[in-house]
């Protein structure tokens, strides 16, 4: 197990997921985009992304703004 | 830039209004999507914030804005840094499939006032990976030519503080700008309280406005919206007019020729 910061919340989740492994986890299917320690993680490198010790998930959906 | 009464372009789209709207702090969304329908506006702005699977509301409010026909435009509000409006940025072209960025890169947090160093920074950047940057600064002079300088197209100098509603505050400062780079969209964004503000940016020579709160939290907002949607056309109309000069004393409108009853022996 690794333990990630999750949407600013501190996570367990197993060693070696993926970012592709961990949004189906959560159940994430669309409208969302997501960005690791920072930095933007485009949808094409899901599959290819594995996670850290100590990662910071951050995952954006569209809401109001002015 | 093309600018005529009936139509203008920004980011590469034709428009018909120069009323651009946010989609915040309605009393509900059927209440915004009615707003943004009287307001006549064909950009709408949104944000990004951190949402775990099952929230749904975003999805469904961005489908409302979408069915409406309009241009998103996504925004950095909340960002405090150029890697971090950086970063919004890249993932609002994803999920919002445009290269059109609100960029907002707060500094202070007590009248939220842009970084104009980091929003420098950020639009640097974004504007070399190919964003149509549409900075939200402040109506400094030198920090304007800066982000001409490293090409941005689009300027929105803030009118007041957002959400303040106390409208324009440095006039001087907006004619300025306009004045400075006439080739520039200037969209005044944030501080606009009353039909009366937008009026009066729109007289400056200003492209457009962006608002929200006077809108959202008037006591009828679709009919506020409405009433912005006339304010910037009559603005807009008298701007391409041409207003008469000021003049120190009075002049009589009326001939003078022909004044019955008195004078008649002078």
């Amino acid at each position: 197990m690794i333990t990630i910061s999750l949407n600013g919340k501190i996570t367990k989740t197993k060693a070696n997921i993926t970012i592709a492994q961990l949004v189906k986890e959560l159940g994430y299917s669309d409208g969302f985009a997501v960005a690791v320690n920072t930095t933007f993680v485009p949808i094409s490198k899901y599959e290819q992304t594995i996670l850290k010790e100590a990662d910071t998930i951050d995952i954006l959906s569209a809401i109001q703004g002015g | 830039m093309k600018s005529t009464n009936t139509t203008w372009s920004i980011g590469g789209k034709e428009l018909t209004s120069r009323l651009l709207i946010g989609s915040a702090l309605y009393p509900s969304p059927a209440i915004m999507e009615d707003s943004i329908k009287a307001s006549g506006s064909q950009i709408v702005t949104v944000a990004l914030r951190r949402q775990m699977a099952g929230d749904g509301g975003g999805r469904d409010f961005v489908n409302i804005i979408r069915d409406i026909g309009v241009e998103l435009l996504p925004n950095t509000a909340g960002c405090h840094s150029a890697k971090e409006a950086i970063t919004t940025a890249h993932m609002a072209r994803e999920l919002f499939g445009t290269n059109w960025i609100k960029l907002e890169v707060i500094g202070n947090q007590y009248n939220l006032q842009p970084d104009p160093y980091e929003l420098v920074e950020a639009t640097r950047v974004l504007v070399s990976e190919g964003f149509e940057v549409f900075p939200y600064t402040t109506d400094d002079l030198v920090v304007a030519h800066k982000l001409a300088d490293i090409g941005c197209k689009i300027l929105m100098p803030w009118g007041s503080p957002i959400g303040s509603g106390k409208g324009l505050m440095n006039p001087y400062n907006l004619k300025a700008l306009r004045e400075a780079f006439p080739e520039l969209t200037l969209i005044v964004d944030a501080g606009v309280g009353k039909p009366s503000h937008a009026v009066e940016a729109m007289e400056l020579g200003y492209d457009g406005v962006l608002l929200n709160s006077a809108i959202a939290l008037s006591n009828e907002p679709a009919q506020m919206a409405e009433a912005f949607a006339l304010a910037i056309k009559a603005g807009r109309l008298g701007y391409e007019a041409g207003a008469m000069i000021q003049r120190e004393f009075a002049s009589p409108s009326t001939p003078t020729v022909g004044i019955p009853f008195w004078h008649q022996s002078d």
